[in-house]
C-alpha cells in the first residue's frame, strides 16, 4: 500500500471509473467517426452535387463540436482523475510505460480540438476545399488519438511475453513497442474503429430526425439513408473481428464469461455473462431498427426513433465495455498486477514480512485487530467490493459464521487453481494476523457472534462486536 | 419465387390478405402514440408462451416444483434466463395491457360498434391477472408461498361462493403441493385454453373495426385527418416497439434475473413484508384498510362487494355513457376514468409503501 486507499461509499470507486468512462467512451467514439462522417458528407455534398446537404452538415458540426469539445474532453480528464484515485498502482505503472505513449496522444488530441474548432468557424469564409482539408485534418487526429489509447487499453488485458519477461525489472520502457502491439491490439483497434462508424451513423440520425420539417424531404430522405449506411462495416466485419480478438485473449480471461451460464448466484461473477448477452441482443436491434426505420422507411424517422436507437447503442457500448474491463479479472494488468494493485511478484513477500508492514497506512502495533483488519480490506478488498452498496461485503457476510469466515479467508489465500473465485479474484495476502484481524473486521459487517479462528492459528481470539 | 407465389396463393388465398392489408390505414393524430400498447401486451403474451413452454421442459409440478426451478435457476444453461424471461414478461404483459384499457377507456375507443372489443379485452386482463396468480406458487419458494396464502383470502371474501372457490384452488385448506399441482393445470392448460379463444375474438374485432379515433379527432373534418397506411408503414412500427419490448425484458432479465428464495416451509411462521404482486396491492391494501374500519368478515364481504360493484360499472361502461356513442365529448365518462385511475394508483403506492 503505497498510496492512500479512496473509498467511495455505495457504488465503490470502480463505478466512478465506470459512470465517467461510458459516458466518455460514447462520446469519444462519436468524436472519431463523426470526424470522418464530416468531411465525407461534405465531400459527397460538394463533389456529388448534393448543396442541399451542406446547411445540415453544418448544423451537424456544431452539435459535434460542443459535444466532442466541452464533455468529451472534460470527461476524459475525469477518468484520469478517477484511475488515479482507484487503482493509483496500476496507473503508475501505466504513466512508467507509456509516458511517450501519453505525450503523443495529447499532441493529437490539441490538434483534434483545434481542427475542431476552425472546421466550425470556417463554414463559409474559406475555399471550400480548404475547409475540407481542415475536416480531413480533423479526422486523421482524432484516429490516431484512437490508435494510441488503444495500445494502452488493450495493454492491460495482454500485456505480452515479451513485456512480462521484464515486468519489475525497471527496464519496462525497454519494451513500449512490444506492449504496444500487444496481442489483442489489432482486433481491438478495428473493433473500436466499427463502433465509432456506427456510432457516428447514430448520432447523425439524431440530427437529421431533429432537423425534420426544417429541411425539403429528399434532402432529408438522402441524408438518412447515407448515415444508415455508416452502420453497414460494424454489422458486417463485427463478427469477424470478434473471433478474432476472442482467440487472442486468453482462456482464463474467456473463461469468466460462461459462469453466468448455468446460474445467476450472487458472488459467483455470473453478472458478466448477462450483460455480454445484452451487447449482443442490443446489437441485433440497432440493426434492425436502423434497416427498418432509417434505411426502409427514412420519412417515418422521427426523434424518438433516434433517440431509442442512440440509447440501444448506449446500452450496447456501455454493456461491451463493461465485458472488456471485467474479463479482465483478477488482473488489472494481465498476468502482472492485480486488480486491487498488488504485483504477482509482491505475493510472497506480503505473505511472509505482512502486508501492512511497508504500508505508510500501518495502523502501528497498537491498534485493534478490528482496526488492523479494516486497513487490509481498504487496501485488498476495496477496489472490487464496497461494505454496503456495489458487491456490498455487509450481504456476502449475512448468513456466514467465523468459521465459515475464517475458512473463506483461508481460500482466498490459497488460490488453488480449482477454486471459482481464483478466476476472478485475487489471492488474499498477508500474515496470518492480519488475515485473522480482516475476518475479525469482516465479522463487523454481519449480525453473527464475534468469535473469530483462523484454521492454522490455535488460539482463538475474541473480539468485541463493533470494536 | 412467382411460381411459388402462385402456388400458394391458389391454395392459401395471399392476395386476398395482401389486398385487406393494402386497404388498412392507422389514424395518425397526438394519441398514435397509443395504439401501440396493445401489440405490446400481445407480444409479452407471445414470449410468454415460448418461454413457459421452454419452462414446461424442466419443471415439475407437485413436492419436486422447488427443486425443478431450483435446477432451471441454478444449473441448466440459462434456465434463468427463460425463467427471467417469463416473469419479466408476465409483469410487462400485466402493465401494458393496463395502459392500453386506460388508453382505450380515455380514447372512448369501447363505443358502438366496439362494444365488444372492450368486453372481451377486459376478460383478457382478468385472466391475465390470474395467470400472474397461479404463475407466482409454481416455484414454491418461500415468497411465493405466503404471498399465495394471503392473496388467497382475496376470493376467501366473496360472500358464499368465496371460501369454497378458495378450498377448491387451494387443494385442502392449506396451501400446499397439492395446491401447486392445481395451479399449474390452471396455469398451463385451463387459462391458455380460455385466454386463446378469447384473445382470437379480440384480434378479430380489431382487425374488424380497425383502430378507433378519439371523439375530438373525429369531430374534425374528413379531410383533415391523417393516417398512414397499415402495411408496411404501421406494421413495421410495432414490429419495432416489439423489438424495443424484447429489449427491455433483455434488459431486465439481466440485470435484475429473477431469484429464487429459501423453499417454502410450512411450519415456519410468515416472513415479515409479505405482499401480492403489484397488481393485486391496489385490492389487498383495499381490504386491508376496509378491515380496520369494519373488523372480521363484514369488512371482507363488503371490500369485496366493493370491487364486484367497481368491476361491474367499469364493465358495462359502453351501456352507460351513452353521449360519447352519439360523438358528444362524455365529461362525466372522463372524470369516472380519472378517479378509477387515481384510486388504483394510489391504493397501490399505498400497499407498496405500507409496512405489512
Amino acid at each position: 500500500m503505497n498510496y492512500p486507499a479512496w473509498e467511495v461509499p455505495n457504488i465503490g470507486g470502480s463505478w466512478v471509473i465506470g459512470i465517467i468512462s461510458i459516458f466518455h467512451v460514447v462520446i469519444a467514439w462519436f468524436a472519431v467517426g463523426g470526424g470522418l462522417y464530416l468531411p465525407l458528407a461534405e465531400r459527397k455534398a460538394i463533389y456529388e452535387n448534393k448543396r442541399d446537404w451542406l446547411p445540415v452538415i453544418r448544423t451537424h458540426s456544431r452539435f459535434f463540436l460542443v459535444l466532442t469539445s466541452v464533455f468529451g474532453a472534460i470527461s476524459g480528464v475525469g477518468i484520469w482523475f478517477a484511475i488515479g484515485l482507484v487503482h493509483p498502482e496500476a496507473t503508475s505503472t501505466l504513466i512508467h510505460n507509456f509516458v511517450f505513449g501519453w505525450a503523443i496522444e495529447w499532441v493529437f488530441f490539441v490538434i483534434e480540438l483545434a481542427a475542431a474548432a476552425a472546421y466550425y468557424y470556417s463554414w463559409d469564409r474559406i475555399p471550400e476545399k480548404l475547409h475540407l482539408k481542415i475536416g480531413y485534418l480533423y479526422a486523421a487526429s482524432s484516429f490516431l488519438t484512437l490508435v494510441i489509447i488503444n495500445g494502452i487499453l488493450s495493454f492491460m488485458l495482454t500485456p505480452g511475453a515479451s513485456w512480462l519477461s521484464v515486468a519489475g525489472t525497471g527496464q519496462e520502457a525497454s519494451r513500449f513497442w512490444e506492449a504496444f502491439f500487444n496481442p489483442t491490439y489489432f482486433p481491438s483497434l478495428m473493433i473500436r474503429t466499427l463502433a465509432c462508424l456506427a456510432l457516428a451513423g447514430v448520432w447523425a440520425l439524431l440530427t437529421l430526425a431533429r432537423v425534420n420539417g426544417e429541411i425539403k424531404d429528399s434532402t432529408r430522405v438522402s441524408m438518412i439513408r447515407w448515415s444508415a449506411s455508416w452502420l453497414v462495416p460494424m454489422f458486417v466485419l463485427l463478427p469477424v473481428f470478434l473471433v478474432w480478438f476472442l482467440a487472442m485473449t486468453p482462456a482464463n480471461n474467456l473463461g469468466l464469461l460462461q459462469l453466468g451460464m448455468a446460474n445467476i448466484g450472487s458472488g459467483g461473477f455470473t453478472q458478466v455473462t448477462r450483460i455480454a448477452m445484452l451487447t449482443v441482443i442490443t446489437t441485433f436491434t440497432i440493426a434492425g431498427v436502423v434497416y427498418f426505420f432509417a434505411y426502409k422507411l427514412p420519412k417515418d424517422l422521427t426523434w424518438g426513433h433516434a433517440a431509442s436507437v442512440m440509447f440501444l447503442a448506449i446500452i450496447a457500448t456501455s454493456s461491451t465495455e463493461y465485458v472488456r474491463e471485467t474479463i479482465r479479472k483478477p488482473w488489472v494488468i494481465g498476468d502482472h498486477m492485480y486488480s486491487n494493485g498488488i504485483r504477482k511478484s509482491e505475493i510472497d513477500g506480503f505473505n511472509s514480512e505482512g502486508y501492512l508492514t511497508q504500508s505508510m497506512w500501518n495502523p502501528g502495533r497498537t491498534a485493534s485487530q478490528v482496526e488492523v483488519g479494516k486497513q487490509v480490506f481498504r487496501g485488498q478488498c476495496m477496489s472490487c467490493h464496497t461494505e454496503t452498496g456495489y458487491r456490498s461485503m455487509k450481504r456476502f457476510m449475512a448468513q456466514r459464521d467465523a468459521a465459515s469466515t475464517a475458512s473463506l479467508l483461508q481460500m482466498l489465500k490459497e488460490h488453488k487453481p480449482e477454486s471459482t473465485t481464483s478466476k476472478f479474484m485475487p489471492p488474499l495476502v498477508g500474515s496470518e494476523d492480519e488475515i485473522s484481524a480482516l475476518g475479525a473486521y469482516l465479522m463487523t459487517l454481519n449480525d453473527q457472534p464475534a468469535v473469530v479462528v483462523t484454521e492454522k492459528a490455535t488460539k482463538p481470539s475474541t473480539l468485541a462486536k463493533n470494536q | 419465387m412467382a411460381n411459388t407465389y402462385e402456388y400458394l396463393d391458389d391454395r392459401l388465398g395471399l392476395s386476398d390478405l395482401k389486398a385487406l392489408a393494402d386497404k388498412k390505414t392507422v389514424p395518425l393524430h397526438r394519441g398514435s402514440y397509443w395504439y401501440y400498447w396493445g401489440g405490446i401486451s400481445l407480444f409479452c403474451f407471445i414470449v410468454q408462451a415460448v418461454t413457459g413452454v421452454l419452462l414446461l421442459v424442466y419443471y415439475r409440478p407437485g413436492p419436486e416444483a422447488y427443486e425443478s426451478v431450483r435446477q432451471i435457476t441454478n444449473e441448466i444453461h440459462f434456465g434463468w434466463l427463460i425463467r427471467s424471461a417469463h416473469n419479466w414478461a408476465a409483469n410487462i404483459f400485466l402493465f401494458s395491457t393496463f395502459v392500453h384499457m386506460f388508453s382505450v377507456f380515455f380514447m372512448k375507443a369501447y363505443r358502438q360498434p366496439r362494444e365488444f372489443g372492450w368486453w372481451s379485452g377486459i376478460a383478457l386482463l382478468l385472466l391475465g391477472m390470474l395467470f400472474g396468480f397461479s404463475g407466482y406458487l409454481l416455484p414454491m419458494d418461500e415468497l411465493a408461498y405466503f404471498a399465495t396464502k394471503v392473496g388467497l383470502e382475496i376470493p376467501n371474501a366473496i360472500p358464499l361462493i368465496g371460501p369454497p372457490i378458495a378450498n377448491l384452488l387451494r387443494g385442502g385448506l392449506e396451501v400446499s403441493e397439492f395446491t401447486v399441482q392445481r395451479f399449474f393445470a390452471l396455469h398451463a392448460v385451463v387459462l391458455p385454453a380460455l385466454f386463446l379463444p378469447l384473445l382470437m375474438f379480440h384480434l378479430y374485432l380489431v382487425q374488424r373495426h380497425g383502430n378507433a379515433l378519439p371523439v375530438s379527432e373525429e369531430a374534425k373534418p374528413a379531410a383533415e385527418r391523417k393516417s398512414i397506411p397499415f402495411f408496411p408503414n404501421f406494421l413495421a412500427k410495432d414490429l419495432a416497439m416489439w423489438l424495443i419490448t424484447l429489449n427491455v425484458i433483455a434488459l431486465m432479465a439481466s440485470l435484475f434475473p429473477w431469484q429464487l428464495g429459501p423453499p417454502a416451509d410450512l411450519l415456519k411462521p410468515a416472513p415479515l413484508g409479505i405482499k401480492p404482486e403489484w397488481y393485486f396491492l391496489s385490492q389487498f391494501q383495499t381490504l386491508k384498510v376496509i378491515g380496520q374500519w369494519i373488523p372480521g368478515y363484514a369488512g371482507e364481504v363488503f371490500g369485496m362487494s366493493l370491487f364486484t360493484l367497481g368491476l361491474v360499472l367499469w364493465f358495462l361502461i359502453p351501456v352507460f355513457d351513452t353521449r360519447s356513442a352519439k360523438g358528444n365529448r362524455a365529461r362525466m365518462a372522463t372524470y369516472f376514468g380519472i378517479f378509477v385511475l387515481t384510486v388504483l394508483g394510489l391504493t397501490t403506492l399505498w400497499g407498496y409503501l405500507a409496512a405489512a
